[in-house]
C-alpha cells in the first residue's frame, strides 16, 4: 500500500484497534437489528399458540411444533396453491419478458432503422408512470374482456418486456465487440442466430442480474395481483399471506409461519445470487 | 440506389419485427392505460355501470377534498420522516464498510436482505413485532404499548419499517459510489494537513453529489408511491381520515373500496403529473451537474 506513507504519524496502533472496535460494534448493532425480527418470526412460527401465549415472544420455541406449516398445507389454507401459482407466474414473467426485451434491446443498441430513438425515447418515458395509475384503468380493462381472476391477468401486463430490462440490456449490448459479430454474420448467421450465439453469451452477467432482478420484483408483487384475483384459485404468496393475517389477526404463530414460507425461497436465492443482487442495487436496481 | 433503399427497408424490418411484442406490450399494458386514466378521470364510473361523462368534476372534488390533501400531508410527513434518516444512516453504515475490514461482505448481505424481501410480507412481520400483545417490541422493553393504532405512533413505526428496509440499499448504493472516489485526492488533501473529518466533507461528500442525489431523487419518488408496507401494517389507520393514509393507499380506497373510479383516476393523473415533473427536473440537474464536474 503506496498510500500509507503519507498517512498522519498521530494515528497510533492504539487508535486504531479503538477505531475498529468501534466500526464492529456499530456494523454488529445494525445486523442485529435486521436480523432480529427475521429469526424471531421464523421462530414464532415454530411455537404452538400456547406456548406463544404462555411464554414470551424472545423465548426459543420448545418444543419446536410443525403444526402451524400442517395447517398451512391443510385443506382449510391449501398454501401449496398460492405457492405454485406464484411460482408459475414468476417463471412465466421471467422467460418471455427477459425474451422479449433480449430483441427489443438488440434492436436499440446494433440495429439502425428510421424511428429507431423515437421509440426508445418513449418507452424510456413510460418508466416514468407510477404503478398506481396504471391499475385502475387495466382493471377496467381486464374486466371488460372477462379476463379477471385469470392467470393471463396476473402475467399479461409485464409479460412482454419491461422497459427497464430493455434499458439495461441495450446498455450492455452497446459494448459487445463488432468484430464478435461480424465473424458471425460471414458464417451466414441470421440476425437470431447471432443474438443466441453471440451476444446472449457475451452478455451473460447483465443477462444473470436481470434474472435475479425480475425473480424477486415479481415473486414481490402485490397491488396488482390483490386488485385482479379473488378467491383463493390464483391468490399469489402475497395476497394470500395478506388475506391469512386479515382473517385470523392474533394468531400469530400461524401467520408467522406463512411469512416464513413467502420469505425463505427468496432468502435462499438471494445467499446463491448475492453477487448479483449486490451488483444490481449499485446500477440502481429494484426501483 | 434501389438495392441501398431495399437495405433500408430489410433493415427496418429486422428492427420493427425485433420490437414488435415489447411495443404491443409497452403499448397495450402501459401507455393505454395512461391514456384511459386520463379519460375516465373526466368520467363518472363505478365499474358496474359503463363511464359518464362528468367533465372536469372529479378534480376539482378531488383538490377540494379534505381528506386527499390530509393524504398528501401524510405522505409528505412519511417523506421527511424516512428519507434523511436512510440517507444519513446508509451513508454511514457505507463509511464503515468501505474500510474493507474482514467480514465486510457478510455485512453487506445481511444489510440488504430486507431489501429483496416483499415489502407486503415484511409489513405482516413488523405487524406482529409492534402487535400489542404477543408483539416482539414490547416483550423486549416490557411495555403494552398499541404502537399501530396509536395516533401518534403509527405513522413513525411505518416510517422506521421502510427505514429499516431501505437503508442497506442506499449504503450499498453509496459504497459503489464511494469506491469511484479517486484515492489520490483524498491523500493529496492528508499531506496538505486536513484531518480525516475534513477529508470527509470537503471532498469525499463533493465527489458524492451525483450519488446523493440519485438516491435522494428515486427515494423521493418511490416514497411518493408507498403502499404495501402501509397495506400490511396500519390498512391506512388509525382514525379518520387515517394517520397513514398515503396517496397510493387513497386512490386505491377510492377505487376498489368507494369504487368512484374517475375520483380515483383523476388522483391518479395528479400523482403522476407531480411524479413526472420531479423525474425531469432530476434528469435536467443530474445532466448539469455531470457536465459540470467533468469539465471542472
Amino acid at each position: 500500500m503506496a498510500t500509507n506513507q503519507y498517512r498522519p504519524l498521530s494515528r497510533g496502533p492504539v487508535r486504531r484497534i479503538g477505531s475498529t472496535v468501534l466500526i464492529y460494534a456499530v456494523l454488529i448493532f445494525g445486523a442485529v437489528i435486521i436480523l432480529t425480527p427475521f429469526l424471531l418470526s421464523f421462530m414464532t412460527g415454530l411455537k404452538s399458540p400456547v406456548q406463544f401465549s404462555n411464554t414470551s415472544s424472545l423465548s426459543l420455541p420448545s418444543p419446536i411444533t410443525w403444526a402451524n406449516f400442517q395447517e398451512l398445507f391443510g385443506p382449510d389454507h391449501n398454501f401449496i396453491s398460492p405457492i405454485a401459482v406464484t411460482v408459475q407466474m414468476t417463471v412465466v414473467i421471467l422467460v418471455v419478458q427477459l425474451g422479449c426485451s433480449i430483441l427489443a434491446a438488440y434492436a436499440f443498441a446494433r440495429l439502425s432503422f428510421p424511428g429507431r430513438d423515437i421509440i426508445f425515447w418513449a418507452y424510456l418515458a413510460t418508466m416514468m408512470i407510477p404503478a398506481v395509475t396504471t391499475i385502475v384503468p387495466l382493471y377496467g380493462m381486464f374486466t371488460a374482456v372477462g379476463l379477471r381472476n385469470t392467470f393471463w391477468a396476473l402475467v399479461l401486463p409485464t409479460l412482454f418486456g419491461s422497459p427497464y430490462a430493455i434499458f439495461l440490456l441495450r446498455e450492455y449490448f452497446r459494448g459487445v465487440p463488432d468484430d464478435l459479430e461480424a465473424a458471425a454474420r460471414i458464417d451466414g448467421c441470421g440476425t437470431l442466430r447471432v443474438l443466441w450465439y453471440v451476444v446472449i453469451p457475451y452478455s451473460r452477467p447483465i443477462i444473470a442480474t436481470l434474472t435475479v432482478i425480475t425473480v424477486v420484483s415479481h415473486w414481490n408483487n402485490f397491488l396488482w395481483p390483490r386488485v385482479i384475483t379473488s378467491g383463493p384459485d390464483w391468490a399469489v404468496l402475497t395476497v394470500a399471506t395478506a388475506d391469512l393475517q386479515s382473517q385470523y389477526n392474533g394468531n400469530w404463530t400461524l401467520v408467522m409461519a406463512a411469512t416464513t414460507l413467502a420469505l425463505l425461497p427468496l432468502i435462499v436465492i438471494y445467499l446463491i445470487f448475492q453477487r448479483q443482487i449486490v451488483n444490481s442495487i449499485s446500477i440502481g436496481g429494484f426501483k | 440506389m434501389k438495392n441501398a433503399r431495399g437495405r433500408t427497408f430489410r433493415r427496418a424490418a429486422v428492427g420493427y419485427g425485433l420490437l414488435a411484442p415489447s411495443m404491443i406490450g409497452i403499448g397495450l399494458f402501459l401507455i393505454v392505460p395512461v391514456l384511459v386514466a386520463i379519460a375516465v378521470s373526466f368520467d363518472s364510473w363505478n365499474i358496474i355501470s359503463p363511464p359518464k361523462w362528468l367533465g372536469p368534476q372529479n378534480y376539482i372534488s378531488v383538490l377540494t377534498d379534505p381528506d386527499v390533501w390530509h393524504s398528501f400531508l401524510v405522505t409528505a410527513q412519511y417523506t421527511l420522516l424516512v428519507i434523511p434518516t436512510q440517507t444519513i444512516l446508509g451513508l454511514g453504515l457505507a463509511v464503515l464498510l468501505s474500510k474493507r475490514l474482514p467480514g465486510t461482505p457478510v455485512f453487506r448481505v445481511i444489510f440488504a436482505l430486507p431489501w429483496i424481501c416483499a415489502p407486503l410480507t415484511l409489513g405482516i412481520v413488523w405487524k406482529w413485532v409492534f402487535a400489542p400483545t404477543g408483539g416482539l417490541l414490547n416483550a423486549i422493553i416490557g411495555t403494552r404499548v398499541e404502537w399501530l393504532t396509536d395516533f401518534s405512533l403509527a405513522l413513525p413505526a411505518v416510517s422506521f419499517v421502510s427505514v429499516w428496509t431501505q437503508t442497506g440499499y442506499v449504503a450499498l448504493f453509496y459504497l459503489a459510489g464511494l469506491s469511484g472516489v479517486p484515492k489520490d485526492i483524498q491523500d493529496a488533501a492528508r499531506v496538505d494537513g486536513a484531518g480525516e473529518i475534513g477529508v470527509f466533507w470537503r471532498i469525499t461528500m463533493p465527489l458524492l453529489r451525483p450519488t446523493t442525489f440519485f438516491v435522494l431523487a428515486t427515494s423521493i419518488i418511490s416514497s411518493f408511491q408507498v403502499f404495501d408496507t402501509v397495506y400490511a401494517m396500519t390498512g391506512g389507520g388509525p382514525g379518520a381520515p387515517g394517520r397513514t393514509d398515503v396517496i397510493a393507499h387513497r386512490i386505491y380506497s377510492l377505487a376498489f373500496e368507494q369504487l368512484d373510479l374517475g375520483k380515483a383516476s383523476a388522483l391518479s393523473v395528479i400523482l403522476m403529473i407531480g411524479l413526472i415533473v420531479l423525474t425531469v427536473l432530476q434528469q435536467v440537474y443530474f445532466r448539469r451537474r455531470i457536465t459540470y464536474d467533468v469539465a471542472n
